[in-house]
């Protein structure tokens, strides 16, 4: 048997007055709960290569 | 769920040569693909392309422009237009071009999320080879900003039947495409507009400007509504995702196209969920700089709700209402391991996503070196994930030390550069391309031309008609576009 759904009210939560913290207006995500990887030395050496103004020199056009 | 959906991607690679700047980007891309080493097919048909076409019944008068790149162009003559696109036929029926000044890989279209995934890989080499026969110093990035303000797309195509209509699409769609940047984002430092921050999910949030409309190169929507279906317009119509970023992770991009697939499903059947989310742009823009793991997204009327509840009420929907396959039952078990992963697991939830991998790449270095964020080294990391060539890129780094998930092996990618393995119109497209190339006159997505006995033959490439291996064996192109006919009727 097909079930058609209500809307989506159903799952949301009243926002809560005055927020502490405006949506879209944080500085990015600090401290993300991830634990680091182990055994980086491939990848450390990489980096060590990278040009550090590569990024700053990259330019591009404008694509789609 | 009535029929499968035809997809593709088409990726526009970054490019950078050595003392050459923005300039010179068009004809150094030019001469990237046109130095292809690869067999192909010089001859693209754009009798049917028609940018201009939009979605809700009307036609642009023109698309915009990005005012910086009109600059760069100032004096400048480069040849018609089809001489600068340079477009080339693969034998594996993709499309290999100039777009923009940037390599474009358009995959042969796929039935399977992983045939897809394969073909995506498969073009990282295709763009390689390319820049490696232009010579020394020439670096390509499978990326989307050049973190100064630019921005290139990784398009999503998927073929679904009209009849669905543009207001059920963009209801089913417009949420999608703002949450699954948390499974799907491939990561970027630093913003290039709106509110400022050290890292985000996704490099194409800074670049939208509106929910809704047909540009691609500037004022960029969340939901394009470019109508150019490649297929019988009365019965198809081409949904194209320009929101989503290219993914190094190749379970990354089956699990993007998964989710939109998910959407159009519902939206057929008439049962995707409805969800009004609070300024759409606004929203993309801002779950992008969240920091999670319960990723908000403000609604409508000062609720809000998770970006994990929006998902899940798609994979409710779907296991309610859908008779599912294989790929969409694999969508959302993936799908949920990784919201799951995000809260307890995110070793695993950085395997299988490009943000989480990188920035953990980021945040190794930035403890072991003593670097903030704000350092321009970051940047070049960033970029430099997205190196196509494994002997550079730290992706692949990533990959030898086994943090995130491995690429299909070269054995499973270099056969696919050559022969389609799905019976779809690709197929036939590649095999024009390998066995009739010297008749061969002009190709589209949709139709095949060929010159015959001083005629010229147009053959139309049904989406939906199964192509049999047996067409290997027309022994002329006499029976080949008979065949060809055959299955069209």
């Amino acid at each position: 048997m097909k079930i058609k759904l209500s809307d989506g009210d159903r799952l949301t939560k009243p926002m809560s007055p005055g927020p502490a913290k405006k949506l879209g207006d944080e500085s990015g995500p600090t401290k993300p709960e991830i634990s680091k990887p182990g055994g980086g030395n491939e990848l450390l050496r990489r980096m060590k290569k990278v040009d550090p103004d590569q990024a700053k020199r990259y330019r591009q056009r404008s694509g789609e | 769920m009535k029929h499968r959906i035809l997809a593709g991607i088409e990726t526009e690679y970054g490019l950078y040569l050595e003392g050459r700047g923005a300039e010179e980007q068009i004809d150094d891309a030019m001469a990237l693909v046109r130095g292809y080493p690869g067999e192909c097919f010089s001859g693209w048909d754009y009798r049917y392309e028609s940018p201009r076409a939009d979605l809700r019944g009307f036609k642009v008068e023109r698309l915009a422009y990005d005012p910086e790149d009109a600059k760069f162009d100032a004096g400048r003559a480069r040849g018609k237009d089809h001489e600068v696109r340079s477009d080339r036929v693969l034998p594996n029926g993709a499309r290999f071009y100039n777009d923009h000044g940037h390599p474009e890989y358009s995959t042969p279209e796929c039935w399977g999320l992983n045939e897809l995934a394969l073909h995506d890989c498969a073009g990282e080499l295709v763009v390689l080879r390319a820049a490696k026969a232009l010579g020394a110093g020439v670096k390509v990035y499978k990326n989307n900003t050049d973190f100064h303000g630019a921005s290139y797309g990784t398009h999503e195509n998927y073929l679904v039947p009209r009849r669905i209509g543009f207001d059920a699409l963009y209801k089913a769609l417009l949420p999608m495409l703002i949450v699954r940047q948390v499974l799907t984002g491939a990561g970027k430092v630093g913003s290039e507009a709106g509110a400022k921050c050290d890292y985000q999910l996704s490099q194409r949030a800074d670049f939208f400007a509106e929910p809704v409309n047909t540009e691609t190169l500037f004022r960029r929507p969340i939901f394009n509504t470019r109508d150019e279906p490649h297929a019988d317009p009365r019965e198809w119509l081409r949904l194209h995702v320009i929101s989503g970023d290219a993914n190094m992770i190749p379970i990354c991009t089956a699990r993007k196209v998964g989710l939109v697939k998910l959407a159009c499903h519902l939206a057929e059947e008439g049962s995707a969920p409805s969800w009004k989310i609070a300024d759409p742009v606004k929203t993309f823009q801002s779950l992008s700089r969240d920091s999670g793991p319960d990723f908000k997204v403000p609604l409508e009327g000062r609720n809000w709700t998770t970006a994990r509840e929006i998902l899940e009420s798609y994979f409710a929907a779907a296991e309610q209402t859908l008779d599912m396959d294989d790929d969409s039952c694999w969508t959302i078990e993936n799908s949920r391991l990784m919201l799951e992963s995000l809260q307890n697991d995110p070793a695993h939830f950085r395997s299988q996503i490009d943000w989480a991998a990188k920035r953990c790449m980021l945040e190794q270095f930035m403890d072991e070196e003593g670097v903030k964020w704000g350092d321009p080294q970051l940047q070049a990391f960033d970029l430099e994930y997205h190196n196509v060539d494994r002997s550079e890129s730290l992706h692949a780094a990533l990959e030898e030390m086994g943090t995130v998930e491995p690429n299909p092996p070269e054995k499973e990618l270099v056969p696919r550069l050559t022969e389609v393995r799905e019976s779809t119109r690709a197929f036939a497209r590649g095999l024009a391309v390998t066995k009739f190339k010297e008749h061969l006159r002009g190709v589209s997505w949709s139709s095949l031309t060929f010159e015959i006995a001083g005629k010229f033959e147009e053959v139309e490439l049904s989406p939906t008609a199964e192509y049999p291996q047996q067409l290997r064996d027309s022994v002329d192109v006499g029976q080949f576009v008979s065949a060809l006919r055959d299955i069209a009727t």
